[in-house]
């Protein structure tokens, strides 16, 4: 069962058109990157998801049917920014937005207690939300974000305002989550943590879907002829099937002719004795692919 | 149910513990204290203890003995001397021998009409003691039933016209003006502050986003009715405190000057009052509310609500029209129309029996405005929510349907 299906959901602010026509699905136990430029239509998706309003047309299916007071429970959300009471100590802050999710107080601040303490925040329990840090707030909200150990989990720019050592951690602890069978949509402009985590990605843009599936099938559909080598000696002059060879440094890059499977070329490279530390078939970093999808898009409007 | 109950504490004790609020708390007993203590200074400072003359062509006092009373600093004894006719008692008051004269006509027993002559007017002090004087050496007074003369004690037994005929008032308990006046400033400041407090709250959580963590949580209108009977709370709080410290320094005010002792105020009036304040609290709490989630910025949300209190005012700058005519066409106007009604509800009854219809009246009115301010909030608040960082117009709110 679908933990989130879209059935074409569209939504109209004025003259805007928000998001077009969208569908897609959220699995359990997979994570899910909802991804595209400024302003392509995610925050709105995830607002319709949260039923924070209504799509104009279209369906929206959410742990098994329309949104309900008991499922708001059972979800946790990130948004992008801040999004915790600034004014009131942190520990009271957190164990009210737990109490709204249903959890009872003395057991929240038990759960509370641990989530802060992996989190390096249990001695700051006391200090007003916004005396402390942006990454300390950050690491608050997504304690609010999992305390109540919700099945569906939709966090936007999760690693803003991070340390490398936070970001490790938050990603060990969505990968947890994920491997427990949660349900997780990850929207954010990192293309590298997309890259190492989500399973599965949604491509916007001006609302429209662009691209759509696993992270492989969309990498394979992208990926161009090249392989890169990293050889002990010499490379030969020309090698066969092979249409250009570049240098980058200490390494080589081999634009493949049409039609050439890389096996032939291992082949030719260990049959003219070279000797090879790293043989790999160049895959197209998703950022790339990103600025590709999104500039010919650009191009296609214009014309 | 449980989620309303969890805002609704989380409201609540927000406020209640804050510093900021146990200052307001405090500021203004500490601010009516103050006043008295400097009005009653003033008014021992420049009391003309000077004796005061009366001429009495109806008869009724025979043989009339000095009042029996204690002087005291904040209450010094007037003599009162007794004159044959006014040709005399002028001459003293010219020459400034004696403060002003009364003069009793022969028609007094019937209306209880005095005349007062004088240069400057004397204290109300000085008439106080004067109706005491009466009274003590009235011989109608002094031969009525101890039960009828206790009903007495309290009723005016003069009415007092100066000569020139330009002004006329029943000499009256003077906290039926104090009572009401402080219940509607209390009531004012009450509303407003725990009003603009939900006002500041709604605002900053659409501002850092807390909205949307909070309506993925709970529904739009579990959350308005929480944060509504919240602040209520904490301006009900703000209230009982406040009339913990009116009845206790009253109690102490009493045992220094007695005409606190006056003072009582009946519990139909309390439960007028409480009547008239609920919708009038719901209803300002949820306008509040709806200009919270209609603005972007608290700056301007709080202009907003004071072009709100300013209205509320109203009674207070028409306060003597209302106080001289306290069933007129004004005064029941401003009583019917939901801002003004509180305030101008309360002095009315300070000043006079207003008809028990007309109070029910009221407050229907009140009520129905306050279902009518929830519901307008409920809806400011879901169209607030689709537009982040925009303003709405009254007309996009009452217009879209979500």
């Amino acid at each position: 069962m679908s933990i989130i299906k879209t059935l074409n959901i569209s939504k109209r602010f004025g003259e805007v058109q928000a998001v077009d026509n969208l569908s897609f699905e959220v699995q359990p136990g997979e994570i899910f990157g909802l991804l595209g430029p400024n302003g392509a239509g995610k925050t709105t998706s995830i607002r319709m998801i949260l039923d924070i309003f209504k799509p104009d047309e279209g369906e929206i299916r959410i742990l098994g049917g329309p949104m309900t007071d008991e499922k708001k429970n059972r979800i946790g959300y990130l948004p992008e920014e801040r999004g915790l009471y600034q004014e009131i100590p942190l520990e009271r802050c957190l164990i009210f937005l737990a109490a709204l999710k249903g959890l009872d107080e003395d057991l929240a601040a038990s759960k509370l207690k641990d989530y802060m303490e992996h989190f390096d925040l249990y001695q700051y329990r006391d200090k007003k939300v916004k005396e402390l840090s942006k990454g300390m707030q950050q690491k608050a909200q997504l304690i609010t974000t999992l305390v109540h150990d919700p099945e569906l989990i939709i966090i936007d720019e999760p690693f803003t305002s991070l340390d490398p050592v936070n970001t490790e951690m938050v990603k060990e602890l969505l990968q947890s989550k994920r491997d427990e069978g949660k349900a997780i949509i990850m929207s954010t402009h990192q293309m590298n943590q997309v890259e190492e985590l989500c399973d599965r990605i949604l491509l916007i843009d001006h609302g429209h879907r662009v691209l759509y599936g696993t992270l492989q099938e969309i990498q394979g559909k992208f990926a161009s002829r090249d392989i890169l080598v990293t050889p002990l000696n010499e490379l030969p002059q020309t090698i066969e099937g092979v249409q250009e060879i570049k240098k980058l440094n200490g390494r080589f890059r081999l634009t493949l002719e049409e039609h050439t499977k890389p096996n032939l070329i291992l082949r030719n490279l260990i049959n003219s004795g070279v000797e090879l530390t790293e043989f790999e078939v160049a895959v197209p970093p998703l950022n790339e692919i990103f600025i590709k999808v999104v500039k010919e898009k650009a191009g296609g409007v214009n014309d | 149910m449980t989620k309303i109950w969890k805002i609704i504490k989380y409201e609540y004790t927000k406020h209640v513990f804050q510093k900021r609020f146990l200052f307001s708390l405090l500021s203004l007993p500490l601010v009516v204290v103050l006043m008295v203590g400097v009005s009653l200074l003033m008014g021992v400072l420049t009391i003309d203890t000077s004796p005061v003359g009366y001429i009495d062509h109806s008869g009724t006092m025979k043989d009339p003995q000095p009042l029996e009373r204690e002087s005291s600093i904040f209450e010094p004894a007037i003599d009162f001397l007794p004159y044959q006719d006014e040709e005399q008692a002028q001459k003293d008051l010219d020459a400034e021998n004696i403060q002003a004269y009364y003069i009793l006509p022969e028609g007094y027993p019937q209306d209880y009409r005095v005349d007062l002559v004088f240069l400057e007017e004397p204290a109300s002090e000085v008439q106080e003691q004067f109706e005491q004087f009466i009274k003590q050496n009235l011989d109608m007074y002094q031969n009525l039933e101890p039960q009828i003369k206790e009903r007495l004690e309290n009723e005016s037994l003069i009415t007092i016209s100066t000569l020139d005929g330009e002004r006329e008032m029943r000499q009256d308990q003077w906290y039926n003006i104090f009572v009401p006046m402080i219940s509607g400033i209390m009531f004012f400041i009450v509303v407003m502050t725990s009003g603009g407090y939900l006002l500041q709250a709604v605002v900053e959580e659409k501002e850092n986003r807390t909205m949307e963590i909070l309506i993925t949580s709970v529904t739009p209108k579990q959350l308005m009715t929480g944060k509504i009977i919240g602040n209520i709370g904490v301006g009900l709080t703000q209230l009982v405190v406040w009339l913990i410290f009116a009845w206790v320094g009253l109690n102490i005010a009493g045992q220094f000057f007695p005409v606190v002792q006056d003072i009582s105020i009946s519990t139909d009036y309390i439960a007028v009052l409480m009547l008239v304040f609920l919708p009038s609290f719901v209803m300002v709490a949820a306008t509040m509310a709806a200009i919270g989630a209609t603005m972007t910025e608290a700056k301007e949300a709080q202009q907003i609500s004071s072009l709100f209190s300013l209205p509320m005012m109203i009674p207070y700058y028409l306060s003597s029209t209302i106080m001289m005519n306290p069933n007129g066409t004004l005064a029941t106007f401003l009583s019917y129309f939901p801002i003004t009604a509180p305030i101008t509800l309360i002095m009315r009854m300070g000043f006079t029996v207003v008809p028990a219809w007309q109070i029910a009246i009221n407050i229907a009115i009140l009520v129905l405005f306050a279902i009518l301010a929830i519901w307008f909030a409920g809806k400011a608040f879901r169209m607030g929510m689709l537009r982040y960082g925009k303003k709405l117009s009254l007309k996009d709110v009452l217009r879209k349907q979500e």
